[in-house]
């Protein structure tokens, strides 16, 4: 049996999409999420980016309705659950701390909330146990948390969130706590587990390759605003503003001035070497990493990031330029620039 | 329980000092010195009592015990008045408490810090300050001579302080575990019955044992709320051993009355002694 089949008789929510509409969230003088609009389709993953305090676990607590909106709606397909309580939007929520309840063994940690539900001890029996199979978590089912590793926490916590059948998946920065190989290793299970189902998906993260491995669609948040929604594609090659531009790709885009005050944006992998021509440039330092080395470069323009192949050393001096095609535009205000 | 692995270093540390020896063994002295004089005294005759050095390596009877166990009403009917009145005083105190705390840690604010000051200066309050008044009320509402009436001012004096404890222990639950919960679909009482209060047994254990030890020590009230013999609690039966008879002090029966009424309190503390230590809060969240 694949993994989507054992997933799609565990989770039977039906297809709809998730909407939110002009969502707005103060607390005090603080504005916390600022006329948010989003829509997530049935089955589809949209991964919340964004650096901490930007309003993306916000949002999750608005979506799960642990947090009410002072403006907008939220929509479960044709329903508005904005005024809805928590305990009835049928949503499941992964927490970054995965908040397993510490006093019950791992099938209890499970098989409670269904209980309080009312599912009949039948049901309770078949799931738990198709449950446990999916996520290999069988020969851990009497143990308590405090005796399961990292991953094997986040995969109780999301063991709860396949049971609860939910419309809606939330998940706040499930991997944060786990280490960057087993990050890596768990992408692609997750991704299978979660994204098979129906139900939207919110996937919560400030990091930007886990967001490109998971999603399929990102959503880049700064100070509670959407700077930009789309495919990891989308919004690499046309960030919509600077922000995006220096959140995706690593290392960070180069920033230059221009002289009308517009700012020109260069991928540091998009620059190369020239013969003449170009930018007089200076090695200031390098980075090797293998398949590639990360260069600091000195120029007339300011600093400079440069990811090349070749080998340069310390205090070389080059000419380097770019193409037309990957140079990206900003107005001041950090806006794009349609050129 | 097995002993923590770190456990062993540090006792063999302390095994090191001689000083730290005899501090300890000084302070074990210190408080249960008494305790064992209490239990001596309770084995000995009067006159043996008397007798100084001399009479030592004679007199010992279990005589002290008997008088008190056959006298009427006998002693165990006051141990039993005190502990119907204590579980009850628990009970009632943790029903009450429980709720409050809850509420009042959940609400925040400058509501819960004006109730929070009420309540610590209600509980510094000496209640013993009371005791007229709420006799007046005894009066008034016939609870005079009803054991289970007296759990009612013992619940009202013990309850700031069991609210402050659990409040502190709520505050320190982990948020997400009742969000959960909550986003599962558990109601209010469902969370605080699976969830929460399951969690805080160590907290609620310790405050049950501290307003079961209040019941049982209380004076002032029991003296004045309790007239029959048969109905009396331990302290104010104490006293009425003590003053049995005009013309000795009858130390035998007196430290044989000790030494009964502690021993409940030692057996609960023992059963007790395992959740309130325990931390069942480990790895909650991330470990």
């Amino acid at each position: 049996m694949t993994v989507s089949s054992t997933i799609s008789s565990t989770t039977t929510s039906a297809a709809t999409a998730l909407q939110l509409e002009g969502i707005s969230r103060r607390i005090g003088a603080r504005t916390i999420l600022e006329d948010l609009d989003l829509t997530v389709s049935p089955g589809e993953c949209l991964a919340l980016l964004g650096p901490s305090g930007c309003g993306k676990s916000s949002t999750l607590r608005l979506i799960s309705g642990l947090d009410s909106p002072d403006r907008g709606r939220i929509l479960l397909g044709e329903r508005d659950i904005t005024a809805l309580p928590p305990a009835r939007r049928q949503v499941a929520m992964v927490f970054q701390s995965y908040a397993l309840y510490p006093h019950l063994s791992v099938a209890r940690n499970l098989s409670l909330g269904m209980e309080i539900r009312g599912v009949d001890a039948a049901t309770i029996a078949r799931d738990l146990d198709a449950v446990l199979e999916l996520l290999q978590l069988g020969e851990l089912r009497q143990r308590r948390p405090a005796d399961l590793s990292g991953g094997q926490r986040q995969r109780v916590a999301l063991a709860r969130a396949l049971l609860r059948r939910p419309q809606v998946f939330l998940l706040d920065e499930p991997m944060s706590n786990l280490d960057a190989q087993l990050r890596e290793e768990l992408r692609p299970q997750l991704r299978a587990i979660l994204c098979g189902g129906g139900a939207p998906v919110v996937y919560v993260t400030h990091d930007q390759q886990e967001a490109m491995g998971i999603a399929d669609r990102i959503a880049v948040l700064d100070a509670g605003r959407l700077q930009q929604c789309g495919t990891a594609r989308e919004l690499y090659h046309r960030p919509a503003t600077l922000f995006v531009a220096q959140f995706i790709g690593r290392p960070q885009i180069n920033v230059l001035q221009e002289p009308d005050g517009s700012l020109l944006a260069v991928r540091p992998e998009h620059l190369h070497a020239v013969r003449e021509g170009g930018l007089q440039v200076r090695v200031v330092s390098r980075e090797w990493q293998g398949a590639s080395q990360q260069l600091q470069l000195d120029t007339a323009r300011g600093p400079l990031r440069w990811v090349c192949d070749g080998g340069r050393s310390i205090g070389d001096a080059v000419r380097i330029a770019w193409e037309p095609q990957h140079e990206h535009r900003f107005a001041a205000g950090g806006r794009r620039l349609t050129a | 329980m097995p002993a923590s692995p770190s456990a062993q270093p540090i006792a063999s540390q302390r095994g090191q000092n001689p000083r730290r020896w005899t501090l300890v063994a000084l302070l074990l002295f210190w408080s249960l010195a008494p305790m064992l004089w209490q239990l001596y005294t309770s084995l000995r005759t009067p006159d043996a009592l008397l007798g100084g050095l001399a009479a030592i390596g004679r007199g010992w009877t279990l005589a002290n015990y008997g008088q008190i166990l056959s006298s009427d009403p006998p002693f165990w009917r006051y141990l039993l008045n005190s502990t119907l009145v204590g579980v009850g005083t628990t009970l009632l105190t943790l029903l009450l408490a429980i709720p409050c705390a809850y509420a009042l840690q959940r609400r925040g604010g400058l509501q819960r810090q004006l109730v929070d000051g009420a309540l610590l200066v209600a509980a510094a309050f000496p209640s013993v300050l009371l005791f007229l008044a709420l006799l007046q009320l005894a009066r008034q509402f016939g609870l005079a001579n009803n054991l289970l009436a007296l759990c009612l001012p013992y619940a009202g004096l013990s309850l700031p302080l069991a609210v402050l404890l659990l409040e502190a222990a709520f505050a320190e639950l982990p948020r997400e575990l009742e969000e959960s919960a909550l986003l599962e679909g558990f109601g209010l009482w469902q969370r605080l019955r699976w969830i929460l209060v399951p969690l805080l047994g160590p907290a609620v254990a310790s405050t049950a044992v501290l307003v079961f030890l209040f019941s049982w020590n209380e004076f002032p009230i029991a003296l004045t709320w309790l007239s029959r013999s048969e109905l009396l609690t331990l302290a104010p039966a104490m006293a009425r051993i003590a003053g049995s008879s005009v013309f000795s002090v009858p130390y035998g029966a007196f430290a044989a009355a000790t030494v009964l009424g502690s021993v409940p309190l030692l057996l609960l503390l023992l059963v007790f002694q395992r959740p309130i230590v325990a931390g069942l809060t480990q790895g909650a969240i991330k470990g």
